[in-house]
């Protein structure tokens, strides 16, 4: 027995000194990376099975219900929304360029990189803040909640339809139609305020000088996941704001 | 220390000049294609926004969905280095994505199979509220 521990540790001796970030149960630093991506990538697979739930939801009630859904996205501003995806869209490029900087060990371009995909989702809920808190005040809010005056319909609502009544959209159900806003746009905003957390803890990290070109997995990871999260997003804007 | 036999595994296909760091782990994206990405993304945003303004009927739903579905695919192959990654993500990304699709149409078939339940139920049960355009969409009930 002692003779074969002995053994064991002139073997361990015989080997060449392992980088301080790799894990004991890994061989080398590209098998920990390659590990630890397969990982993110089952895990975004679920993530956009998770979202379908909502998107089937969306398309049950959108063929149920043709009408209620056109008069009820004459309350979503596509101006607003429009620029949300142009923000996300820029963050995604920034989130690409960050991993880009951390395999050339860029360690400024990194920070800058990272500080943009942050603001850039502080912009995002900012917008989305603005959005929220007029459609609360106005009413158009889910379930029986839902309650537009006529003086708070949108411009082009009464131009185009100027007999429709406050009573009417409430009948036709039109606090489904928010009911599933709220939830989409709410699931969605609460991906992107975690993806602002991870961007805060690995902007913290890469000021300390913790990655380097074999060394990023988590500034790639959280790439990825930053990039479903504006994946989600561009189906969101047409589906929700668009079409009618 | 790292295995080379390890590292040539996960580049995948190299689009011709091969920029980085000696031993860099995975493919590192020129910034030129990552702005084209971006670019390309825009004008596609503008695109839907445009198209959405024509009243297109039923192909108004389809070329939304097609724009971003377009969108989405390039978002997965360059910004997310799908397109040099291991096959074997791209394949959990696929088939999440066939699961995505079998799920919403499966649904929606089943949906539209007892919609002449509805029909008749609206038929025996009609709304009082004043006519609206067209034929009303409504079941729910207004306290």
């Amino acid at each position: 027995m002692s003779t074969s521990v002995a053994e064991q540790e002139t073997s361990q001796a015989a080997l060449p000194e392992r980088p301080k970030q790799l894990a004991m149960h890994f061989d080398t630093l590209h098998q920990q990376f390659t590990t630890g991506k397969l990982a993110m990538w089952l895990f975004l697979g679920q993530e956009l099975l998770f979202f379908t739930g909502l998107f089937t939801a969306y398309a049950v009630y959108r063929g149920n219900h043709q009408e209620m859904f056109h008069y009820a996205h004459y309350f979503l501003d596509w101006r607003l929304g429009g620029a949300n995806t142009i923000v996300l869209l820029t963050s995604s490029l920034t989130a690409a360029w960050s991993v880009r900087c951390a395999q050339l060990e860029q360690r400024k371009g990194l920070l800058i990189t990272l500080a943009l995909t942050f603001l850039c989702a502080a912009a995002f809920m900012c917008i989305k803040y603005v959005e929220y808190s007029h459609k609360i005040h106005i009413g158009a809010v889910w379930g029986s909640n839902f309650g537009v005056p006529l003086n708070e319909f949108p411009e082009h609502l009464r131009e185009k339809y100027p007999d429709l009544t406050p009573e009417q959209l409430q009948q036709m159900g039109t606090g489904s139609f928010f009911a599933i806003y709220f939830c989409m746009t709410g699931l969605h905003g609460i991906h992107v305020l975690v993806g602002m957390a991870l961007y805060a803890w690995l902007f913290i990290r890469a000021l300390r000088g913790s990655f380097n070109r074999k060394y990023y997995g988590a500034v790639d990871n959280i790439a990825l996941y930053w990039h479903i999260v504006d994946i989600i997003w561009i189906f969101l804007f047409p589906l929700l704001y668009l079409i009618g | 220390m790292t295995s080379t036999t390890h590292e040539a595994e996960g580049h995948g296909a190299h689009d011709g000049h091969h920029e980085g760091l000696p031993g860099t782990i995975g493919h590192v994206s020129s910034w030129k294609s990552l702005v084209t990405v971006l670019t390309v993304l825009i004008f596609l945003t503008v695109l839907t926004v445009a198209v959405a303004q024509l009243d297109l009927g039923r192909l108004n739903v389809v070329g939304a969905i097609g724009i971003a579905c377009v969108k989405a695919s390039i978002v997965a192959l360059w910004f997310m280095h799908l397109r040099y990654d291991k096959r074997f993500n791209f394949w959990i990304f696929i088939s999440s994505v066939a699961f995505v699709a079998w799920m919403v149409g499966y649904i929606l078939f089943d949906s539209s199979m007892y919609q002449h339940n509805i029909k008749e139920f609206r038929e025996t049960h009609p709304i009082t509220a004043p006519e609206i355009h067209e034929h009303d969409g409504g079941e729910e009930h207004a306290e």
